[in-house]
């Protein structure tokens, strides 16, 4: 009898649980787009903070002082220790290797460039720019243009295997009076200007060429002074700031586990001998900083969409129950206790609200994705633990809602409902 | 005619205190409305001033040097700015911005190894690098042979790179700039993960008397939006023609594109959010007008003209807007300061601009909910209604 009745208030009031179920799905619609935004901001944001370059810096542990000023390195070439260029896959075999985005080694110098009859002494940095990086048979495309997305470029880039072409930064390039196509002597090598560099401020002042001619220049074959690393992180809190040394060995696990920009680091140390690595603060405490408030921001909203979405789906199943008073009268006056009427409206609402929530949650997901491809240029996809959630919540919300109509409905005398009526 | 008319105000009135709980729940979807949207409204308004304020977490976003920088002497030591380039970029950048001089030379030491040192004003290049990691170190005994041979110039306080540190040893040291020795006391170290890290940092009057030069480079950190800092490299340009003024390029783009996505995310939550509401409402509120068709069917029949039955219910509707307006918008500011506090630490304040938009959405929402149920009611005869069909 009890589910009859059910069976036959759904199938007989088509237009009212049409409404009240219009009312569930746009709210379920909108706190699940909402979550799965708050849920995808962080690493969308994160993804697009690398636009600030390099988070971590990767040098060799009992290296000499950086002598630069402006980012134009004044040490004499040949001073220093070296990281080998061989280690450098290791980085993306580290725990968090799924989160390193990009690596670039660089390998400073000082070379003597001939033009007509002048020789002068230039800055030089050798660079990945577009490189395979092979780790256990995946391939990897690394290097310096995807961390630098600032640099505009006038030409191509050399190609990395090329010990012919290089890249001239634009202030060099007007000081020494050389353009795009030049042929010139580097160390006595003969190479072409494939490109003119522009937008990065050390840049802007020295020779790009390929890791390789740099290593030749410099007659140190595989190696590499300097490796950024741009790396996914999450925003530094006081255990990030922790040193592991001084943590039991449980918080330190716990550090060890969470992608602080230190942690990140502090894996790459441990993976590449005699190096020391540590997150270029600059970078990492700003990204970390904004990308927080960010998320937190989206949170927020995600919490107002979700009070508001609340109480407008329990003032639609508040005034959806309410329309039924006359209902309610006539099935107390046939005999039907308190208890069973509100039994009957608690599981009509349970109901309707997982029936309407279902739909409300892939659209939702829909409309998140769009939002995120529209904004990202990537979408973001469902994410099926949501799914429960938002039915706990839309389920809660509903129930709450109507629950104050629910127990007057419940309370309500028959003679003087069936009398209002008439 | 008169007499009708002011009639209206009385049985609009009798008519909202009649059911006082179905006037509530009218007036509650209605604030809840104007609440959401005031709220998500002011944040979106106030975001790009918060978000400008937060972008200077990253430092300096201009740096000027001398024009022709790439000629240095023949100890690295850049090429000095003029003496008035200071004050001109202060003026020029504007009383919000931070500028701060900086002059690097290449000192030597002990060992005879090169080290980068820079003079500047300490304090304001704090403030200016928040990112800066400073530790307190430990007093070390006092090394009488440091204070001793320092001669003339005396003991300068010094806060040293965490990498320089090490190379110096002690917290107090010597260094030789053109074979002229100052004698160094640091009590801090700085810790950035960037070049900063190899070097010295003094007051730039010692810095000064001590290598013969003023001024290298002013690095300047510019507030406001991407074209606000582009306006500002162009007054720059324009007060110091003979200086290179150069913006870090990767932090301006970089701003631009996370504040413009930034932006976009909020706007489509707040549209998605609004619009979901305003449904949401405008379902629960034809369903309560529906719910009056006796009563429209009761004025009809006791001759009332159908103009005036709708003028009715929609003057109804116009005043449980606007005191929905007035406590949301109230709710709604409170909501938004709350969130400025929660997140950016600073207070969100309430926009007149944003009352007139929820205005607008509130009167919309209210309106539409009553005209679709009122066209329903309007085919039906006042009889048929009474009946109960």
């Amino acid at each position: 009898m009890f589910l009859r009745l059910i069976y036959e208030s759904f199938l007989r009031q088509k237009r009212r649980k049409l409404l009240a179920g219009a009312a569930i799905l746009l709210g379920a619609t909108a706190v699940t787009a909402m979550l799965t935004i708050g849920v995808s901001v962080g690493n969308k944001m994160s993804r697009e903070m690398k636009a600030y370059g390099a988070n971590i810096v990767v040098a060799p542990a009992a290296d000499a002082l950086d002598v630069e000023v402006g980012g134009v390195p004044l040490r004499p070439a040949h001073s220093g220790e070296y990281l080998k260029q061989s280690d450098l896959a290791k980085i993306k075999q580290i725990f968090w290797h799924n989160n390193i985005e990009n690596i670039s080694p660089e390998l400073p110098l000082t070379a003597q460039i001939e033009i007509g009859q002048t020789i002068r002494q230039v800055p030089v940095v050798g660079y990945w720019f577009h490189h395979a990086l092979d780790v256990g048979g995946e391939s990897y495309t690394v290097g310096a243009i995807g961390l630098h997305p600032w640099w505009r470029l006038d030409g191509t880039w050399p190609r990395d295997g090329s010990r012919s072409e290089i890249a001239i930064g634009e202030t060099l390039a007007r000081r020494l009076q050389l353009q795009k196509g030049d042929r010139i002597e580097v160390e006595q090598t003969p190479v072409t200007i494939s490109g003119i560099v522009s937008g990065g401020n050390a840049a802007n002042r020295t020779l790009l060429v390929p890791l390789a001619l740099a290593q030749q220049w410099l007659h140190r074959p595989g190696a590499v002074r300097r490796v950024y690393v741009s790396a996914l992180t999450k925003p530094e809190d006081a255990l990030g700031r922790s040193n592991p040394a001084t943590l039991s060995p449980k918080m330190r696990e716990r550090w060890y586990c969470s992608a602080y920009p230190n942690s990140i680091a502090y894996q790459i140390q441990q993976a590449l001998p005699h190096s020391r690595a540590e997150q270029i603060r600059r970078i990492a405490q700003g990204e970390g900083k904004i990308l927080s408030h960010i998320s937190g921001l989206m949170w927020l909203v995600a919490l107002a969409a979700l009070v508001a979405s609340g109480l407008a789906v329990a003032a639609s199943m508040a005034t959806a129950i309410a329309e039924r008073h006359q209902e309610i009268g006539l099935m107390r006056a046939l005999g039907a206790s308190h208890g069973a009427i509100a039994g009957l409206f608690f599981t009509e609402v349970t109901l309707l609200a997982a029936a309407a929530t279902i739909p409300g949650y892939f659209l939702g997901s829909f409309v998140a994705d769009q939002v995120s491809q529209r904004i990202f240029g990537s979408g973001s996809g469902v994410i099926p633990a949501l799914l429960p959630l938002t039915l706990l919540l839309i389920i809660g919300v509903s129930l709450i809602g109507g629950t104050p109509s629910i127990l007057r409905a419940a309370r309500t005398e028959p003679a003087s409902v069936l009398r209002a009526s008439v | 005619m008169k007499k009708s008319g002011s009639f209206l105000p009385l049985l609009i009135w009798r008519s909202l205190i009649h059911r006082p709980g179905r006037t509530a729940a009218r007036l509650a979807a209605l604030t809840v409305s104007a609440t959401v949207a005031t709220a998500l409204l002011t944040v979106y308004a106030s975001l790009d001033s918060k978000l400008n304020h937060e972008f200077r977490t990253f430092g300096a976003n201009v740096v000027i040097t001398a024009a022709g920088q790439d000629s240095r002497s023949s100890e690295g030591t850049p090429t000095e700015l003029p003496d008035n380039a200071l004050e001109a970029a202060r003026h020029a950048a504007g009383s919000q911005s931070l500028v701060v001089p900086f002059a690097y030379g290449i000192a030597q030491m002990q060992s005879g190894a090169p080290i980068v040192v820079a003079g500047t004003d300490v304090k304001a290049a704090e403030q200016m690098n928040r990112w800066w990691q400073i530790h307190e170190v430990a007093a070390a005994p006092t090394d009488p042979d440091a204070a001793t041979q320092s001669g003339a110039v005396g003991l300068v306080p010094a806060l040293a790179g965490v990498q320089a540190k090490k190379a110096l040893g002690s917290n107090r040291f010597k260094l030789f700039y053109g074979g002229q020795p100052l004698a160094f006391e640091t009590s801090r170290t700085l810790q950035t993960g960037g070049a900063e890290d190899s070097r010295v940092y003094l007051p730039l009057d010692a810095f000064a008397r001590w290598t013969g030069t003023r001024m290298t480079a002013l690095e300047i950190q510019i507030p406001g939006s991407a074209q606000e800092v582009q306006a500002a490299i162009a007054r720059l340009r324009k007060a110091l023609p003979e200086a290179e003024v150069q913006p870090i390029h990767q932090l301006i783009a970089a701003q631009a594109g996370v504040a413009s996505r930034t932006r976009s995310l909020l706007l489509s939550s707040v549209l998605l959010i609004s619009l979901t509401i305003s449904v949401c409402v405008l379902a629960s509120l034809g369903a309560s007008v529906l719910e009056r068709r006796r009563d429209y069917a009761v004025m009809k029949a006791m001759g009332a003209t159908e103009r005036r039955v709708e003028l009715l219910f929609l003057a109804e509707v116009v005043l449980l807007a606007m005191a929905g307006l007035g406590c949301g918008y109230a709710l709604g500011s409170g909501i938004a300061d709350l969130i400025g506090e929660i997140n950016f630490h600073t207070s969100i304040a309430p926009l007149w601009q944003v009352a007139v938009a929820a205005a607008i959405l509130n009167l919309t929402i209210g309106l539409i909910a009553a005209l679709i149920p009122l066209k329903a009611l309007r085919m039906l005869k006042p009889a048929s209604l009474l009946q109960g069909h």
